[in-house]
């Protein structure tokens, strides 16, 4: 056993590679019209063709494809029409993969095991009549010890985990309230997020509970949707139509728990993450342009700020207030709307977030001086990554 | 510990585990009033849920033993959104705990004896069985008494 990895080598992948196009199809829409036909791998296939436009590239640029929440790659590959990947897999359908499905691509085009990656993701969801809980069947934990208790559901679990930083910190549900409010003001501002009516702090209060102390406007949305974002070489993106967006620095680290919760909030694999981020990169906290943070429900956006070292344990609830976290404040969160306004895909609609960011394409909800930008997601595998708009 | 205080429902529609070879002895247990986890013979790790080698060791050379049934509550939620049939209305919102055993392990359970309103994290607790079938005895937990 070593003592300490070596995580200097982590720099090895420093600027390397870049995202070069991005694609999502429309929210909003397909939102208010369900389609118990429409296929994730439609979804998935929509994003691809705008993301290859977007590129500029020709389908058979690519020869690297990773799917994830589609249930195989070979479906997605004959779909678009690629036979003979060089590389192809398919991540679990889980959030938090979503950040994972970059690091791949970027290891991938990295090491001359492709050259163009496609990482695409399609979500039927709401079609599908997915609850995200209540599943009770198996030989799971979750069938077995969890559901007799009617114990179910990864808000449940997050509502635990945000009761017990109550408890020792004496938190309020205030700062969640910020967070959903700061989320859909910046939604009301893109034309593709699917909720774009503002609220208030009186609404945010007034929703009903789900897994209380979690109310329903701290949940992510149950929507359809695709992305997809495309991986080349720094080198190769140069020569294409935008400014590239570089993978400048990105870590993974995790607390793999039976019981999904950790009891220090996800400090331990967060700060662990934030150290990796930092320590290779020229950029640090105050050069963020913005964070993208994974707001399956909004105290995970808390425990990200407190474990990244944005503020201390327990100051979460201090540190957020409108001011520092809107779209001209000192760190801009979710400027898309996140997953409980602009669209619950997984992380993914968040990349393409910080990308278009970077690229200054935001319009009415562009941050200023965007040259880097955070993306994390704090869950029990963690990921992050500080992109940075090409000079 | 008494596990016939409550008499089963006559219809039971909540959910219910599948009993499996590995998962026996623990139902086993709970029928008899006994909370019992899988410790290792060779380090004394406990774990829970149960598994079919230990996760330090990696050898299957552990047993069963009965532990204290205390602990504390790490936290707890009220669950008001219908997930699961089963629950009539009138039983929401309900209370699920997820609670830290005195030998380690959590354990996700149900809080009994006490009102919500006196429910903290930390609260002590220990042990109480719901007989709910003749196969099934489900865990809950109540305020310690000792």
């Amino acid at each position: 056993m070593t003592d300490q990895p070596d995580r200097s080598a982590l720099r090895n992948l420093q600027d390397k590679t870049a995202i070069v196009g991005v694609g999502t199809t429309e929210f909003g829409a397909i939102y208010r019209d369900l389609d118990p036909e429409r296929s994730a791998y439609e979804l998935g296939l929509i994003a691809f063709r705008e993301a290859l436009k977007d590129a500029g590239l020709k389908r058979t640029d690519v020869d690297g494809v990773i799917v994830s929440r589609l249930p195989h790659y070979g479906r997605m590959c004959e779909m678009i029409g690629l036979r003979h990947p060089r590389f192809a897999n398919v991540l679990p359908g889980e959030g938090r993969q979503s950040g994972i499905a970059l690091q791949y691509a970027a290891l991938a085009v990295a090491n001359g095991m492709a050259d163009v990656v496609a990482c695409i993701y399609g979500n039927n969801g709401r079609s599908a009549g997915a609850k995200y809980g209540g599943e009770s069947r198996g030989i799971s934990t979750q069938a077995m010890f969890e559901a007799p208790y009617g114990m179910t559901s990864p808000g449940a679990v997050t509502s635990m985990m945000f009761r017990r930083h109550q408890y020792r910190y004496g938190t309020t549900t205030e700062p969640l309230g910020h967070l959903a409010i700061s989320n859909r003001a910046n939604a009301a501002l893109n034309p593709n997020a699917v909720m774009q009516r503002p609220i208030t702090m009186d609404d945010y209060h007034g929703a009903r509970y789900i897994a209380e102390p979690l109310c329903l406007l701290d949940y992510c949305l149950i929507n359809d949707g695709g992305v997809c974002f495309i991986v080349t070489s720094a080198e190769r993106a140069r020569d294409l139509k935008h400014t590239p967006v570089l993978i400048h620095a990105t870590s993974q680290a995790s607390d793999i728990t039976p019981v999904y919760v950790a009891d220090d909030f996800w400090h331990e694999p967060m700060s662990q993450i934030a150290d990796d981020l930092f320590a290779n990169s020229e950029a640090q906290r105050e050069d963020l342009a913005f964070a993208q943070l994974y707001d399956n429900f909004t105290p995970t956006m808390l425990f990200t700020l407190e474990g990244m070292g944005f503020c201390e344990p327990g100051e979460g609830g201090d540190w957020i207030s409108p001011e520092r976290i809107g779209l001209h404040g000192e760190l801009p969160l979710n400027t898309g709307g996140g997953h409980t306004s602009e669209s619950y895909m997984q992380g993914w609609a968040l990349h393409v977030e910080a990308v278009r960011q970077l690229r200054q394409e935001c319009g009415d909800r562009q941050v200023n001086d965007a040259q880097y930008g955070l993306y994390a997601c704090a869950a029990p595998l963690a990921t992050g990554h500080i992109l940075k708009r090409d000079n | 510990m008494a596990t016939e205080s409550q008499a089963p429902e006559l219809s039971y529609d909540k959910p219910l585990p599948p009993v499996l070879e590995l998962t026996k002895p623990f139902w086993d247990g709970c029928r008899e009033g006994i909370l019992q986890i899988q410790f290792c013979n060779i380090c004394d790790l406990p774990w829970f849920p149960p598994a079919e080698a230990c996760p330090r060791c990696l050898q299957d050379d552990w047993e069963w033993r009965p532990i204290s049934g205390h602990g504390t509550v790490w936290s707890w939620i009220r669950m008001w959104q219908k997930y699961f049939p089963g629950w009539s209305p009138d039983e929401y919102p309900y209370t699920v705990a997820l609670i830290k055993l005195e030998e380690g392990p959590y354990m996700y359970s149900t809080l009994v004896e006490i009102e919500d309103q006196d429910v903290s994290c930390d609260l002590a607790v220990e042990v109480d069985f719901r007989k709910v079938n003749d196969e099934i005895t489900l865990p809950v937990f109540r305020p310690a008494r000792t």
